[in-house]
Order: C-alpha cells, then structure tokens, then sequence
C-alpha cells in the first residue's frame, strides 16, 4: 500500500512539475506575442477587432462540432462485432394514457400490453388467425354452441399465483358483468364454467362465429383473481414479460420474466418502448442509435431515406387499417346512389398511394386482406373520369351547375388526403370544400350528428363488418341483403361459411358505393442491422416481443 | 413622393422596396399565370426536387411548389392589408372614444383597451376558430383586434396633445363641432405614428398566418398560403427540407422587408431627420 503511494505521490511531483514547465513555456511564448499584438491592432481600429472576434466563433464552433463528430464515431465505430445486447429500445407512436386495459380502450395498450403482459385464453398469429394460446387447445361441438379449452399446465402469473381455470372463468365473467372495454365483442354467451383446474367450458345461446379470435384479444386475457395491484400503473400477467416502469407519454420499460410458464421465453432481458409524439424526433433518434427500432415510420417516403443507409432495414407489414372516404347515405345529396358512384369512379386511390410512397395497397371494400371474407373488389370501380362523368350528368350536374360537396376529418390525418382529393374531383367537375378540423369536432358533426357529405376515418380494427350492417353508424348505410348476409356469418358454424357470408356481404356494400375505400394501410418498421424476430404484420395494434432478438 | 425618394436613397428602404414591389407584382402575375395551373396536383410526383418543370420542387401532394407558392403570396396580400384596414379602423375608433368628452366614456375606452392588449393574439385567435373554424377571417380578425388597440394606446398621447392643442381651440372657437375638429385637426395628426405602425403590423400579420395556420387554425386546406407549405412540410423536414426553406425563406424576407420599410417611414415621416421633408414642407 504504502509503496503504490509513494509510486503515486512521486508521479504527481513530476506531473507537476512539467505542468508548471509548461505553463511557464506557454507564458513566455504568450509574452513573446503580446508586444506584436497591440501593434497589428491599433494600426486600423476597431475593424481588426471584430475580426478576431468573428475568428474566435469559428474556431469555438469548430471544436464544438468536432467534439460531437468524435463522439458521435465512436458511438457508431462500436457497431461491429456480434453478441446480444441486454437491453434495447423500440420507437413507438400512440402512448397509452394509464394501463388499465380493462377499462381504457385505444389500440396502443394492445399494442404493448398483449402477449407481453398479459396473454389471452387463445393466441394470435401474425397472419391475424387464432393459434394456442394459455389455452393448448380446444374442442367445439357440432352445434358450435359449446365450447371446451384446454389450459396449459403450470401455468404462473408473474407474482408466483397459478394460473387456472378459476382465474380464466372471474376474468371471462367480470368482463361481462362489468362491460370492460371490448366486452361487446363476446356475444351470445349463456355460461362459463370451469371444469376441473385445467379446463374451461363455454356454451352459447347461438353460434358465434367471431368467438375464438374475439378470445385472441382484449376480451380473451386472463387476470389474477387473487393479486391486488393499480392496474392504471401496474400490471401483473402470465406473459414474457415484467413492467418494470411506465412513464405516462413517455416510455415503458419491460424486463424478462425469468419464470415464464411457457416455452417461448424472452431474450432480450430489458426492452424500453419510447413514445414519439413527434416523427421528426422519433426519426432523429433512430438515426442517432438511441432507438433500434422504428415501428411504425410515418411515411414511406421517409423510410426511403433510411434505405439507402446500410445500418438499417426497413420493411413493410400488413395491417387492418382501412382508409374510408365515408359517405353520408342518408344525406341530401349523397343518399343518390350515381353521384355516390360517380366519387368511386372519380378517385384514383393508385395517385394517392404512390403520392405517400407506394407502398399502401389497394382496397375495394370494406374487408382488408386479413380479415376473413376478403376479395379483391378494386375491380368494381376503377378510376374513370369519363363515367364518372356520364353518372355525375344523369344525377343533374354539370358544369353549369357544378355539384359541392364538403368533406370534413380530423387533423391527425395531415391536410395532403383533403387537397388531392380536392384535385380529383375537380377533374370530374365537383367541387370539394375540405374542413381539417379537431378531432373532437369530427366526433360531434359527423359521428355523433351525422351532418357531413364526405368524411376520412382511418378504420383500423380488425373484424369490423359489423358498421356496415348498423344502419345508425355514421355511414348511414341501410341494406336488408347485408345485414341479412351479416347476421348469418355471425351465427356460422364453420369459418369457411362465415368468410363466404361476409365476402358477399362485403360484395355488396362496395357495389352499393356505401363508401370509398381510399387505401389499405400497411405499416412501415425500419430496424437496426442485428435486430431478428421483430413482428412486421400488425405491429400497432399487438407487438409480441419474446421472439425479437439484438446482436451487434 | 419625398417620403418614398427618401426611403429609396437609404439601403435598407431600397432592398425592402424592391421586396414588397415583387411582391406585388407576382400577386397580380398569380392571379393570370402560374409556371402550372393552380388545381393540378400530380400524386406520382411527390416531394419532388427541383427540376425544369418544377423549379422549387414540388410539396406532399405533388402540387409544384413555385405555383403555390405564387397563389400563396396573393392571400399573404389580401391578409396584410384587411388586417391593416381593419386595425387603423379599430385604433381610430378607440382613439375617438379615448378623446370623448365625457370621462366615463375615454375612461371605459382606455380600460377596454388595456384588458384586450393584455390577452394573447393565439388566444383570441383560438376563441374566434370556435365558430369560424380554420379560415382566414380567424387570422386577420385577431391580428386586427390586437394591432388595433395596440395602435389605439401608442396613438393616444399625440392624439389628446393635437385635442388640446391651440389650433384646435381655434377652430372651436371658430364654430367647428367636436366631431370635425376630430376629423380634420386631430386624426391627420395620427397619421404618420399609424403608417409607420401599420407597415410594421403588416410584417407581423404574415407570421401570424404562418403561426396560426401551423396550429390548424389559420388558412384552411387546399388554400395556397406561405404558412400552409411551411406547416405542411415542417413535419418531414429532415428529408426534404428544401420544402420548409422555400416558403421560409420567402416569409422571412418579406417580413423582414416590411420591418425595414417601417424603420425607414418612421425615419422619412419625422422632419427631424428628413431634411427633404422639411425643405418641402417649407417650399409649399
């Protein structure tokens, strides 16, 4: 000990001793400046002066800047290499306001909360089909009115209760009495009862089509029935994951949940989901390192930029998020079915898609490709300002007495929509007055009061046929065939029979012009080099993070 | 015709005349040609940069950015000068009352002054979207209300000194009535403090625009203004920024033209520093 002191003391003298050499040095050559200073300067005045002023901003701003170069390299120089990370950070966009999922609705707490948190009875694939779940399967009766899951064993919350068929029954039985958010989707439900610790029977009144992937969601997860907890700051589950903080509008930090039931264990051990309310931070982030993933990226058009940078990839998934050009059928003059058509016509949503980057598909009705009962109906109306003409004529328009019509949608969906289809349809001689406005004034003109021609809604659930039969939901589309066709797929007893009722269904309201279907929106992730297991189909609304992976 | 051949000899007035000259003359060019019509937008050729065809580029809906923004310049106008209009008008009526005979009157009209200057203009901007909705009436309303008083209270001093000066006892005393002793000895008084306020003012109504239009409740959508291309594109200003500097960089020149126009009336209208002026005034 002493010896490394005197080691210690005796550098510190000589470290002293040349810095007081130094400093001595640096005095004298100041000294040796100083007579020549004053004479360069006072020769022309005070000119000079600002000049070395000007000089000493450079010179800082120089160094400053190369500071943060050297910093910034050395941050990306350490990008090689190829063991995993222990933690990593994941961009999101929509952030939840608390965590109660059984009260709070809006898809962002699905998004986290899911399969990472808490699970359902049954599982959901990313193909948007029903999969095993805490449930490893089940059987349905002939009549499809009853049903028996099958639990896995050993199950655990993550607070070391077991996971039973009791909690599956309170938890299935509290969202009813209750009426949680979402418990309208479970219909037609006579009892749920457990049967034995392992096994969970549910009969229904008639057969419910939508039942198992209605399982697969929000009415589907199993609580705790024995755990007190805040569920606005809290959540104990069964799943992958732990919460480890949530910071309200911020971030969610999620940690590994060593004692997972189930096979498909967690592998990055603390996993941070950041909120951007602003793209342009969100993309600097990224950019920058602090996030290695991006999900989504507001516009294809940024993510092009990101493609061209070799430390990224970006990719695109498919999503339920259905842009509808709502029209009011029950309006003055939208309630004509040929002007109706003569929009359909009009617009050409290949224009608008490729204006946001191309990478949006086409939709020709109600029902995206992942739902069940789709059809590729964008044949049905293409884009053709001639015939939109023609049925614009036969209505009584012309270009003497040009038809106006106004479209109204929230602001969230940025003013480009409005203005090119304000352009569009100029070219078949209507004219468009489009209002951006608050989204709380959008719910009470045209959701509430329903007095709008035209409105833009981005529909992104999944399995929502059910607007198009309800002749009160805003689009105020009443038809006996649909609803007939609608009400049949509900009580099918086989998915095959549900999905051919709803595709003609779906069939007919697109014939109908009930609306414009402007795109189907699918979602852009971009993500680090390295990153593995990412989700890439349906990742705003379910972002099952066990799987996803980290090396560098 | 002093006044502007003084501001034309001084740097600054001559850059800011040669500012607001093009620019009015590209308002009266937008409203018969545009490098491209007006409603044309072009979806496959979004976020564009610049090329022949389109010099600036063109914006998020594939309009060409030149075009728009030359429709643009012409709604800057009709901003700018409704909200002066509307301000001169709102400063003389509070000045007018400010002067009344009657002490409740000028004293209930300096109150009212005093509390409306101290609320915001975004807030009175954002009370008035309620029933109008995002329009233009929104953002010259609040700029004219604001500016107005605000002239109202810088105007008010010169304004009673003229009402108790000896030329307007005289022509009392000579049998005008108070209302045209107002008229013709008190208000042209005021003239050379509101030009100078009101081109100023003017400077400040386009960033307004700009402001309100980027919080949704200035110009609607599909309406050409500087501050709609600026709001639209702020958000992908990391990837096509050339996008936010054009209509930037306009804003910013003219507003700094108007300043500088106002620096310079203030300076040619005061016969203290305008010796033209003087020489003028004593050749007449």
């Amino acid at each position: 000990m002493s010896r490394t002191t005197n080691d210690g003391s005796v550098n510190s003298v000589n470290s002293n001793e040349a810095a007081t050499s130094g400093s001595t040095d640096a005095s004298l050559a100041s000294q040796q400046k100083a007579p020549h200073a004053p004479q360069m300067g006072s020769a022309p005045g005070g000119g000079r002066k600002i000049v070395w002023i000007v000089l000493a901003v450079v010179v800082a701003l120089a160094v400053i800047f190369g500071i943060v170069w050297a910093v910034r390299s050395r941050n990306t120089s350490t990008a090689t290499g190829g063991s995993r990370q222990e933690s990593m950070t994941i961009g999101v966009k929509l952030a939840p306001t608390n965590l109660d999922i059984r009260n709070q609705s809006g898809s962002a707490l699905d998004q986290v909360l899911i399969d990472n948190i808490y699970e359902p009875l049954v599982g959901r694939g990313t193909d948007n089909k029903v999969s095993a779940g805490l449930a490893k399967s089940w059987d349905v009766s002939e009549d499809a009115k009853t049903y028996t899951f099958h639990l896995n064993s050993g199950i655990t919350f993550s607070n070391g209760d077991a996971l039973d068929s009791a909690d599956v029954v309170w938890s299935l039985r509290q969202l009813l009495e209750k009426k949680y958010a979402s418990s309208d989707q479970l219909r037609n439900i006579a009892s749920i009862e457990a049967k034995g610790a392992d096994t969970v029977v549910v009969t229904l009144t008639a057969p419910y089509a939508d039942l198992l992937w209605s399982l697969s969601g929000r009415p589907g997860l199993v609580f705790d029935h024995d755990a007190s907890y805040d569920a606005k700051t809290q959540a104990i589950g069964s799943g992958p994951y732990l919460l480890k903080t949530f910071k309200e509008n911020d971030s969610i930090i999620l940690t590994r949940n060593t004692k997972y039931w189930g096979t498909k264990k967690a592998t990055i051990k603390t996993i941070t989901l950041k909120y951007f309310a602003d793209d342009n931070a969100a993309l600097n982030a990224f950019k920058a390192g602090s996030v290695q993933v991006l999900a989504p990226v507001m516009n294809a058009k940024m993510a092009a930029s990101l493609e061209k940078d070799d430390r990224f990839v970006v990719g695109q998934g498919d999503d339920t998020d259905k842009y509808v050009l709502g029209m009011n059928n029950k309006g003055k003059v939208l309630s004509n079915k040929k002007i109706r058509q003569a929009i359909r016509y009009a617009i050409d949503s290949k224009e608008i898609i490729a204006s946001r980057g191309g990478v949006d598909a086409e939709l020709g009705g109600p029902i995206p490709s992942l739902d069940p009962g789709y059809e590729d109906l964008t044949g049905l109306y293409p884009h053709d300002v001639a015939k939109a003409q023609q049925l614009l004529k036969e209505a009584g328009y012309s270009d003497s007495k040009p038809l106006k019509l106004t479209l109204e949608y929230a602001n969230t969906y940025g003013t480009e929509f409005g203005e090119q289809l304000k352009s569009q349809l100029a070219k078949v001689g209507i004219d468009l007055n489009v209002k951006v406005v608050e989204f709380s004034t959008w719910l009470q003109d045209v959701y509430t009061n329903h007095d709008y021609d035209l409105s833009l809604v981005d529909h992104n659930e999944s399995h929502d046929f059910y607007q198009w039969a309800d002749p009160t939901y805003y689009y105020g589309y009443e038809s006996k065939e649909v609803q007939d066709l609608y009400a049949k797929s509900i009580t099918a007893t086989d998915e095959a029979e549900q999905a051919e009722y709803l595709r003609q269904a779906a069939h007919k309201v697109s014939e109908d012009a009930a609306a414009d279907w402007l795109l189907n929106y699918r979602v852009t992730t971009a993500y680090a080099k390295g990153v593995t297991g990412f989700p890439m189909n349906l990742n705003q609304s379910r972002l099952p993070l066990a799987g996803v992976d980290y090396k560098k | 015709m002093s006044i502007l051949r003084y501001i034309w000899h001084r740097g600054e007035g001559r850059f800011s005349l040669i500012v607001l000259g093009c620019w009015l003359i590209v308002c009266a060019l937008s409203l018969v040609w545009t490098p491209q019509p007006l409603g044309q937008s072009d979806g496959y050729n979004t976020w564009a940069s610049p090329s022949l065809a389109h010099p600036m580029g063109t914006d998020g809906t594939g309009r060409d950015m030149l075009s728009w923004l030359m429709a643009g310049s012409g709604t800057e106008l009709q901003i700018v000068v409704a909200t002066c209009v509307l301000a001169a008008l709102i400063g003389v009526v509070f000045v007018s009352f400010s002067l009344a005979r009657s002490g409740l009157v000028s004293e209930i009209a300096t109150v009212i002054t005093d509390t409306l200057l101290s609320i915001p203009i975004v807030l009175i901007a954002l009370i008035l979207a309620v029933p109008l909705g995002a329009s233009i009436l929104v953002v010259i309303l609040s700029c004219a209300i604001s500016y107005g008083l605000n002239l109202a209270r810088i105007a008010k001093p010169q304004a009673s000194l003229a009402a108790t000066s000896r030329y307007v006892e005289a022509a009392r005393a000579a049998g005008s009535s108070r209302w045209k002793a107002l008229r013709t000895h008190v208000l042209p008084n005021l003239i050379p403090v509101f030009s100078v306020q009101l081109s100023i003012c003017a400077g400040t109504a386009i960033l307004a625009e700009a402001g309100l239009t980027y919080l949704g409740i200035g110009v609607p959508a599909g309406t050409a203004s500087w501050g709609s291309s600026l709001s639209s594109s702020a958000s992908f200003i990391s990837i096509f920024p050339l996008t936010v500097v054009w209509p930037g960089a306009l804003i910013t020149v003219v507003v700094v033209a108007l300043n500088l126009f106002g620096d310079c009336l203030r300076k040619a209208v005061d016969p203290v520093v305008n010796a033209q002026l003087r020489a003028s005034e004593v050749r007449r």
